[in-house]
């Protein structure tokens, strides 16, 4: 009997000790169960071939295979908090019903954990068919290309024909879809990027009408009317409580929410992309000391928010709602949207933000930012391709552009939306629980940011849809919208081959820091300053990261 | 010579107070400010920042709200309970003999299956051995993805493994003598005097299954299986972004105070919890901690 206790608390220990084998780091230590619960997997792995075999007689394409083809897609969510849609949704069956595809659909989370999961499952080969490349960085293309390196992924130039609509509606941007085509071979679709030049440069228009100001149109305009926004108590309450301009950091250097400044003086963003002959980085243009120097005067009159070094979206947006500042870069719909909105029209009834134009420099340079155009890419796993998949991958992603376009960004006509006498979308009339736009439905229309929308106007306006503001005013989301894309942008879209250098972190801290110190006065702006600057940055291998990319973006056939 | 020993004794206690007190408002203070930012209003927290105090009349729990009337959040928190529990008793039924066994000087290659225990604790098998082995076993989608891979911890291993040896050998050789077999007396002699141990070693497994949020993420697909910690993610995740999400985003809390919100009630069930084990807690590593 005692040896028996041994052996069972010996099997006991074999076991816990099997466990042990496989636990994380942070709680020291695991194991692996040698007879673990089997738990099949919502889907059985079986693998259909798409194509039919042929048949001696003079059928040449049957239109079903005899069994549905499973698909596994990842993605990631429009609204990550919603969840995924249920087992029973109506879409899962139409698909199943009209394309004869067993769709699993599976929310990828954002940023490094996306990343790291879709990571795992290619170094142990196990992709999904068809998956979204994700990125913590935004560096989609360069996720897809290191998965297209490993020979993880399918190339696509076959299937592309078989999605004619899709092709049309998403798929016809050449640039794009150069940057997704390697060695001659089209791997990534390249979904188009989410409303495009979205943001832009707004003013108090109460405030200029109070003071009796008219909207800037150049940097020395700007600096007076933010002077008179600062001093003259625009709002009315009594207090010195005001600033002309406000904003935050995003991204290297100044950020992209200053652009339109730095764009009065031609060096918008860190590239040089409006001049190819001369593409390099744009400190090192002659104008570029002098952009600091005019921003440097708006710090030194204090008629910008102090706290715009340190400030964070979620705080900027809180004080523009609150009446801080008056002039500003804002995404549209944050700013227009009415969820957005409401805040400030509560606090501003007879408050209105209207658009600016660029202002121009004193050179005659204007533009408002650089247009980066980074979207979502999709791929098809090479394990996919040889199940025989690709084909009714094909299948879905047409449908998903044509049949199913409205069930997948929408809903069910008539339940979740209506078309209009004028062909927009609404949900007037429609239970608000049901309706498209509301919480409930959320999950339902998870694919539309990622693989349904193409930014049409009908699905513009549906998605922005005007409102009356508390005091009665129409506003129109779109309106901002229209006047910010037409706008001088500059094209940056190489900016996505452009990989970063080996010392990034140490060139990006160098490079943010010493123009922030320049234009915070804590280090003296003069030619000899600038030089060393400059000096310093080529110690950190700029020159090299210069040629580097140009290279790159001849490679990609994007400058000669 | 008594007086100056008694005025030495004052001052040191009076350093050691001084001390106490500040290493207490060096934790309370961040914990304060975490209440503070989950319950103070929109308005003021975009006027003023979040201030230090914050008037009793001017507060309001609309992060809670909003957090706790999601949709998803009871499902999320009953797979957070589930994970939890399963999570624990599977992890104790694994490590209490584990660690008897190795407590047992007499069993036969104890040096040996040490040293493999050890062998775990120093080389991590890292993700994708793993990933392969929970895809391998068609785990994914089932909470066991999350339990069995840290069942067993070594370092929770060698703490009872020391208290099982701390405990005296006359009572396992007086009810060996009685007749018990091994499992007889881990059943009914040491597990009835390692309360202490089992609540310690319990209290950590079930923090950890507690807060667990990676695994999920890499091996549950289904939404239905979400735990709590992966939701709060999503929902900030959400508010973070709202200017993307055209319909119902939120307007009437700040991001900060929804992540002080769900930073408080992802901790509410472990800081109720932890009073009550307390009491058995420092005993229960202690003893396991100090040899004789």
């Amino acid at each position: 009997m005692k040896k028996w206790s041994f052996v069972l608390i010996a099997a006991l220990l074999v076991l816990s000790q099997i466990l042990a084998a496989c636990a994380p780091v942070a709680t020291p230590t695991e194991q692996v169960a040698t007879e673990a619960p089997v738990v099949e997997p919502t889907k059985a792995p079986v693998v259909e071939p798409t194509k039919a075999p042929v048949e001696p007689t003079a059928v040449p394409e049957p239109t079903k295979p005899p069994a549905p083809v499973e698909i596994l897609l990842w993605a990631q969510a429009t609204v990550t908090e919603a969840g995924a849609p249920p087992d029973d949704w109506i879409a899962y069956k139409r698909i199943l019903d009209e394309l004869n595809i067993e769709l699993t659909y599976v929310i990828v989370p954002t940023g490094e954990d996306g990343e790291a999961k879709l990571n795992a499952a290619a170094a142990a080969n196990d992709l999904p068919d068809l998956f979204q490349a994700v990125s913590a960085s935004g560096d989609n293309r360069g996720a897809l290309k290191r998965l297209v390196d490993l020979g993880l992924v399918a190339p696509l130039d076959d299937l592309m024909p078989l999605m004619p609509e899709r092709v049309k509606l998403h798929y016809n941007d050449p640039l794009l879809i150069s940057l997704v085509t390697f060695n001659g071979q089209l791997y990534g679709l390249p979904e188009p990027p989410p409303l495009p030049k979205r943001e832009g440069f707004v003013i108090r228009k109460d405030w200029l009408d109070k003071l009796n100001l008219k909207v800037p149109t150049t940097p020395e305009e700007l600096l007076a009317v933010a002077k008179a926004f600062t001093e003259q108590d625009p709002d009315g309450n009594g207090k010195n409580d005001t600033y002309g301009l406000g904003g935050f950091l995003v991204g290297q250097g100044l950020g992209n929410r200053f652009d339109m400044l730095m764009g009065a003086y031609g060096v918008p963003g860190i590239w040089n992309f409006s001049d190819p002959a001369n593409f390099g980085l744009n400190v090192r243009n002659s104008k570029y000391p002098e952009a600091l120097a005019f921003f440097k005067s708006l710090v030194d009159a204090k008629v910008i928010d102090p706290d715009w070094p340190t400030l964070k979206r979620d705080e900027f947006r809180a004080r523009w709602k609150q009446g801080l500042f008056g002039i500003m870069w804002e995404d549209f719909a944050a700013l227009s949207n009415k969820s957005n909105y409401t805040p400030f029209d509560e606090n501003f009834p007879n408050g209105e933000w209207i658009p600016v134009a660029a202002p121009v420099g004193p050179h005659g340079d204007a533009s408002y930012g650089v247009y980066t155009g980074r979207g979502q890419i999709f791929a098809i796993s090479q394990k996919a391709a040889d199940a025989g998949k690709g084909e009714a991958i094909a299948r879905l992603l047409e449908w998903m552009a044509t049949d199913g376009y409205y069930l997948l960004g929408f809903g069910e006509e008539g339940v979740n939306y209506i078309i209009d006498a004028n062909g927009n979308i609404s949900t007037e009339g429609l239970d608000p629980a049901q309706a498209y736009t509301s919480q409930e439905r959320q999950p339902f229309t998870q694919m539309r940011n990622q693989l349904v929308f193409y930014n049409s106007p009908q699905e513009i306006t549906a998605r922005y849809p005007t409102y009356n503001t508390s005091n009665g005013r129409l506003m129109e989301p779109m309106k901002f919208l229209e006047f910010f894309q037409a706008q001088p942008w500059v094209d940056g879209r190489g900016i996505q081959v452009i990989l970063p250098p080996a010392n990034a972190a140490d060139f990006d801290r160098f490079y943010s820091e010493g123009i922030l110190q320049f234009v915070l006065g804590q280090k003296t702006l003069n030619e000899t300053t600038w030089a060393e600057y400059l000096a310093g940055l080529d110690a950190l291998g700029a020159a090299d990261y210069e040629a580097t990319a140009k290279q790159n973006l001849i490679d990609a056939g994007l400058i000669e | 010579m008594l007086q100056t020993r008694t005025r030495d004794a004052v001052i040191f206690q009076i350093g050691i107070a001084i001390f106490l007190t500040i290493l207490l408002l060096m934790i309370l203070i961040p914990f304060w400010r975490v209440i503070v930012t989950a319950v103070i209003p929109l308005d003021i927290y975009t006027k003023e920042g979040v201030p230090f105090f914050l008037s009793p009349t001017k507060w309001t729990s609309e992060a809670f709200r909003q957090l706790l009337t999601h949709s998803m959040f009871p499902r999320a928190a009953l797979n957070s309970v589930i994970i939890t529990v399963l999570g624990t008793a599977i992890s104790l039924f694994f490590t209490v003999p584990l660690a008897y066994g190795l407590s047992t000087r007499s069993m036969p290659g104890r040096k040996v299956i040490m040293t493999f225990v050890l062998l775990t604790y120093l080389f991590s098998p890292g993700l994708i051995p793993v990933y392969l082995l929970i895809t391998g076993m068609k785990l994914t989608n089932n909470y066991l993805a999350i339990i069995l891979p840290p069942a067993v911890s070594v370092y929770n291993t060698l703490v009872m493994m020391g208290f099982f040896e701390g405990l005296p050998e006359e009572l396992k050789e007086s009810a060996r003598l009685d007749g018990a077999n091994e499992l007889q007396v881990l059943l009914h002699i040491i597990l009835p005097l390692s309360k202490p141990i089992l609540l310690t070693i319990g209290l950590f497994y079930a923090v950890f299954f507690w807060n667990e949020f990676f695994t999920p993420i890499l091996y549950l697909n289904d939404s239905n299986l979400t735990p709590l910690p992966v939701l709060l993610r999503n929902i900030l995740i959400s508010a973070s972004f709202n200017e993307y999400v055209e319909y119902n985003a939120f307007s009437s809390s700040s991001l900060e105070s929804l992540k002080s919100a769900g930073v408080i009630i992802t901790m509410l069930p472990m800081f109720f919890i932890y009073p009550w084990i307390q009491r058995y807690f420092t005993k229960g590593t202690l003893v396991g901690g100090v040899k004789e």
